[in-house]
């Protein structure tokens, strides 16, 4: 099962910690250069151009955003139009059954729900969280991830995964310190 | 950005600049002939045109104070197409005139024979009579024609010295200039719009005017900037951030127009009170309904979902037709609102009513680009000028 | 570029200089995990939470003999429930407004005091929230307001305002929940990273359901923020003019006028940024502060202030002038009895508190002096309140049927409420400042001069700013 039999435990991947977010950057443009896939950076902030260095796609959310939102104008128009003029018709102050004008608010606010709704869950799904654990955290200084360091981290999936040269790699683009992630 | 830079208006300009003249004079000829057999019928049209180009010159006023008050990098390359657009305001003050002397075939209440019998006009008398309306219109012109002269004079100062003093002190200004655009542009637009259906009144009528020149002169300065996108000096200097800013409030503007417009049509639909129904049944039925229903579809609809993918907005061909189709939707909207007036519940379009805006169109838009030739097309010396050269590198 | 040293326009910088990522996110999570509470701290959410149990005891006894023992009556159906609602609603406007569309705008400056605006609009609409809940005299019954398949086959009236407003309340609650919550995440993290007691740990840990900060994840995670932001802008406008509809839609004089829903909206924005500086300006001080919420920002809201308050003081120069160009009797009389009739000094004082008081923002030294800004975000607030009790009152006391007229005062009980709702939203602040961030950390971070331009701020540029109009 284990892809690298040699290391026990398995190791997830060996991360690098630098200063400065251009260092970060420039490592991550780099090694994607040199031929690395299965990657990724942590980082304590939203980095310019990161996730592009890294060759990651674009994202499908907004997509996911709109057809939130498309389902809940539908679901709105839908709601009052079959409410008022199918199911319980009844005359109101002599307006119409189905008052459009009328209809608009509740489905608007509706929109903006659906796709709010969306938006979030959407993102966290994604993003496969809530996850409880993550081999990264193992890591000791990974805590600064979230201060005032930032990483990178080649996994052990990536096909040219090899300790040694990475280590190398690591160090010929300023990494201040190089760790080992176990699984 | 450096002073080397090549700002001066391309001669492009000139070569419309005469064509433009011509053709609007020489439609404001065939009109005024046309005048002589329809007095009534030019005067009604010739207001529909005047409302919306001096919409046009006093949305661009808006829009540049409200860059200075704001600040961002968005108004850089618009500023002087704006500036120009406001020094057109002197015209549109001589434009004034013909409606002056055609008060009494445009409005009900300018005629004596009316107003004796009509209590709610008797009541009015006292705000809506010629002598004071010409007042007014005086008052405000006086107001834009002020603040204006002194956009443009101290642009201009800031144009050779430079200095943050210069923007300060236009931020002064603006913050002023837009207090009293506000309130002028209300009275004037119940003045010179709503008062045609003298009965009819809404709170809001300011507003949907204000969002409306606001919309049209921001989506008019889109289609300029674009159509000299690939001319010096905006060649250069205007990337896609630009277009991408300039689409989003593109955006904003419309979407707060069709807020505006359809909060007032849900108020006043909703009461359905016989004070001001009225208003909206001459303009939903007999033919008039498919123009609101135009007007929905391609001032609102279209606009909106052309502007909401970013993609469009950061390409300007798709911007600048958006743009146009918003200027020209908003002339349609504005005819909309003032001639069922006079139409008595039944869809029908002079031909005076195609020509008049051209005829009014065509001499200001000659004013315009006369305007734009004069001065650099990009305010070098602004201080925030050097933060956008980066920002529009992007 | 160190563009957070030197803003564009000049004038005071968004952040003090001398700060680092680690300084900025030291400061800020120490006030959440120090081990020692402060005592003002305990002072004030005991003064807070004091009144709390003053709104606790005014609903029991409600609740026990019903909404007689407010002040309301024939004609005045609506009193201080709907003032302090509309009142409340309107304060929870400016979170909304500066974390999306002063995100939208690109103003650096939001990002120091949106975390707690936002914070600050969930806890009023929260406390709005209460009112129409308890103004329904049976408030465990408040779910027909929903749409579901009941025994009777009825449906809400959808052509009511009254049914818009169940929506536009409750999807702005849910979505300025969701806002809020995703903004923090990160800052979740960083918490959860730095807090010694494991408790906390736990706590934190949970909240933040395992982010790491991850590029990928970032990358969505600013997509959706975005994305949020542009929904936020047009919801935040539609709630207030919502509001305004409860009015609007009802033909009666004061309420019929087709200027309220962007009157209302430039109303609500305006109490509610005289709310963020009465929250501001004591957090700056007392936590130390300054160095985050800046003169800049302090001067930034109090021009939105001023701008705001030009736009309602708009509004009353319109229905004024309206009233009398309309030519109908009863409008007519409606604004001659606000300016004349019994609640006249009502009306007067509200123009002093939001045409007046706000005229001296001109002044650079009114908006650079904190104690004088203070003062005025207090009259603003009186002066929103004032508005809403105007509106209300003085259009119902006066029926179209003078057998019907008749007078509205507020009792004991209304004035228990109205204060007990101060006294939960108090406590809520104080909770929300103990143990959650009330500065966004890592938007701080991409302030800081070492950032340089790599940080991101969240700036729209793949995404689009608004989703369904």
């Amino acid at each position: 099962m284990s892809s690298n039999p040699m290391h026990l435990p398995r190791v997830y991947g060996l991360l690098a910690e630098f200063e400065r977010p251009e260092e970060l950057v420039e490592a991550a443009r780099r090694a994607r250069e040199a031929g690395y896939r299965r990657m990724d950076a942590y980082t304590p902030f939203p980095i310019h151009g990161l996730s592009d260095a890294l060759g990651f796609g674009r994202t499908k959310l907004p997509l996911v955003v709109l057809a939130g939102g498309l389902i809940g104008c539908a679901t709105a128009l839908g709601m009052q139009w079959f409410s008022t003029t199918i199911h319980y018709p009844i005359n109101v102050g002599g307006r119409p059954l189905a008052s459009w004008p009328s209809f608009i608010p509740i489905t608007f606010e509706l929109t903006v729900l659906f796709a709010a709704v969306f938006a979030v869950l959407g993102m966290l799904g994604m993003n496969g969280l809530p996850m409880p654990y993550h081999p990264v955290f193992n890591a000791p200084r990974f805590a600064f991830a979230s201060r005032d360091r930032f990483f990178l981290c080649i996994e052990a999936k990536d096909p040219l995964f090899n300790e040694r040269s990475i280590r190398a790699f690591f160090e010929s683009v300023g990494a201040r310190e190089v760790v080992e992630v176990e699984e | 950005m450096n002073g080397e830079t090549d700002v001066a208006a391309p001669h492009a300009l000139e070569r419309f600049q005469r064509p433009a003249l011509f053709l609007g004079a020489g439609a404001l000829a065939v009109c005024a002939i046309g005048a002589f057999f329809a007095p009534a019928q030019f005067f009604r049209s010739y207001l529909s045109a005047y409302l919306f180009w001096t919409g046009i010159a006093l949305g661009c006023m808006a829009v540049a104070m409200l860059n200075h008050v704001t600040g961002g990098a968005w108004g850089l390359p618009i500023r002087r197409p704006l500036e120009s657009a406001t020094r057109t305001l002197p015209l549109m003050l001589l434009l004034f005139l013909p409606i002056l002397f055609g008060a009494r075939k445009i409005y009900e209440w300018a005629d004596p024979a009316r107003v004796a019998q009509d209590p709610v006009l008797r009541h009015k008398s006292l705000y809506l009579n010629v002598p004071f309306f010409s007042i007014r219109a005086l008052l405000y012109f006086g107001a834009w024609l002020g603040f204006a002269y002194f956009l443009n004079r101290w642009s201009r100062e800031q144009d050779a010295t430079g200095g943050r003093a210069i923007s300060r002190r236009l931020q002064l200004l603006s913050s002023a200039g837009l207090v009293a655009y506000g309130l002028t542009v209300t009275f004037a637009s119940i003045d010179w719009a709503m008062s045609l259906e003298p009965h009819w009144f809404s709170t809001m009528y300011g507003v949907l005017f204000i969002a409306g020149q606001g919309l049209s002169a921001f989506a008019f300065i889109v289609v300029v900037l674009v159509l000299l996108s690939d001319r010096a000096p905006f060649a250069g200097y205007v990337g896609p951030r630009h277009y991408h800013d300039l689409g989003k409030l593109m955006l904003a503007f419309v979407m707060f127009w069709a807020y505006v417009s359809f909060s007032q049509y849900l108020i006043i639909w909703a009461g359905n009170l016989p004070e001001e129904i009225p208003w909206y049944l001459r303009r939903l039925q007999g033919g008039w309904g498919w123009i609101g229903l135009a007007i929905l579809l391609f001032h609102f609809v279209l606009p909106f979902l052309m502007l909401l993918p970013a993609s469009a907005n950061r390409n300007p061909r798709v911007l600048g037709a958006v743009a146009g189709l918003v200027v020209f939707m908003q002339l349609v909207n504005v005819f909309w609102m003032t001639q069922p007036a006079f139409a008595g519940g039944r869809l029908r379009i002079h031909w005076m009513d195609l020509l008049a805006p051209i005829g009014v169109g065509g001499v200001w838009f000659g004013a315009f680009l006369w305007q734009l030739g004069r001065r650099p097309l990009l305010p070098l010396n602004d201080p925030e000028m050097q933060q956008a050269a980066v920002h529009g590198a992007h | 570029m160190s563009r957070a040293v030197q803003p564009g326009r000049g004038g005071p910088p968004v952040i003090e200089p001398g700060h680092t990522y680690a300084t900025v996110t030291d400061k800020i999570s120490s006030i959440v995990l120090a081990r020692r509470t402060p005592l003002f701290w305990v002072l004030g959410f005991f003064a807070s939470f004091t009144l709390t149990m003053v709104l606790l005891g005014a609903i029991s006894y409600l609740l026990a003999k019903g909404i007689g023992i407010w002040g309301v009556n024939q004609p005045v159906g609506w009193g201080f429930a709907i003032i302090n609602f509309v009142w409340w609603i309107g304060i929870g406007h400016a979170g909304t407004l500066i974390s999306a569309i002063l995100l939208l705008l690109r103003q650096e400056w939001r990002t120091s005091i949106n975390r707690f605006a936002e914070a600050m609009t969930l806890f009023a609409v929260a406390c709005a929230g209460l009112f129409p809940l308890l103004h329904m005299g049976r408030p465990w019954l408040a779910y027909w307001l929903l749409p579901y398949p009941n025994t009777m086959a009825l449906w809400p009236q959808w052509r009511s305002p009254l049914v818009w407003d169940v929506f536009a309340v409750s999807t702005y609650a849910s979505v300025s929940l969701l806002f809020w919550f995703v903004g923090m995440i990160p800052d979740l993290a960083t918490l959860r990273d730095r807090a010694r007691r494991k408790g906390f740990q736990i706590f934190y840990g949970m909240l933040a359901m395992g982010w790491r900060g991850s590029a990928l994840h970032w990358y969505r995670y600013e997509t959706a923020y975005l994305l949020l932001a542009g929904l936020a802008t047009p919801l935040v406008i539609s709630v207030h003019t919502v509001v305004s509809f409860d009015f609007t839609i009802g033909i009666i004089p004061g309420w019929h006028s087709t200027i309220f829903p962007p009157y209302f909206v430039a109303g609500a924005i305006y109490a509610g940024f005289a709310m963020v500086l009465l929250l501001a300006i004591p957090l700056r001080a007392v936590y130390g502060l300054q160095d985050f919420i800046t003169m800049r920002h302090l001067e930034n809201m109090a021009k939105i202030l001023l701008a705001t308050g030009l736009i309602v003081g708009y509004g009353y120069v319109i229905e004024a002038f309206m009233s009398w160009y309309s030519a109908n009797p009863y409008e007519g009389y409606m604004i001659g009895n606000r300016m004349r009739g019994p609640y006249a000094p009502v009306y007067w004082s509200l123009m002093l508190c939001n045409i007046v008081a706000p005229q001296f923002l001109w002044f650079k030294r009114v908006r650079t002096s904190p104690p004088v800004l203070f003062g005025i975000a207090v009259v603003v607030s009186i002066g929103m309140w004032l508005e809403r009790f105007v509106i209300v009152v003085t259009s119902l006391h006066r029926d179209f049927l003078p057998s019907s007229w008749g007078m509205y005062f507020p009792t004991i009980w209304d004035w228990a409420t109205f204060v007990g709702t101060i006294g939960l939203f108090l406590a809520l602040m104080f909770l929300f400042i103990r143990f959650l961030p009330m500065i966004s950390i890592f938007e701080m971070r991409t302030l800081v001069p070492e950032a340089g331009p790599l940080a991101m701020q969240p700036i729209p540029e793949h995404s689009v700013a608004g989703e369904e109009g």
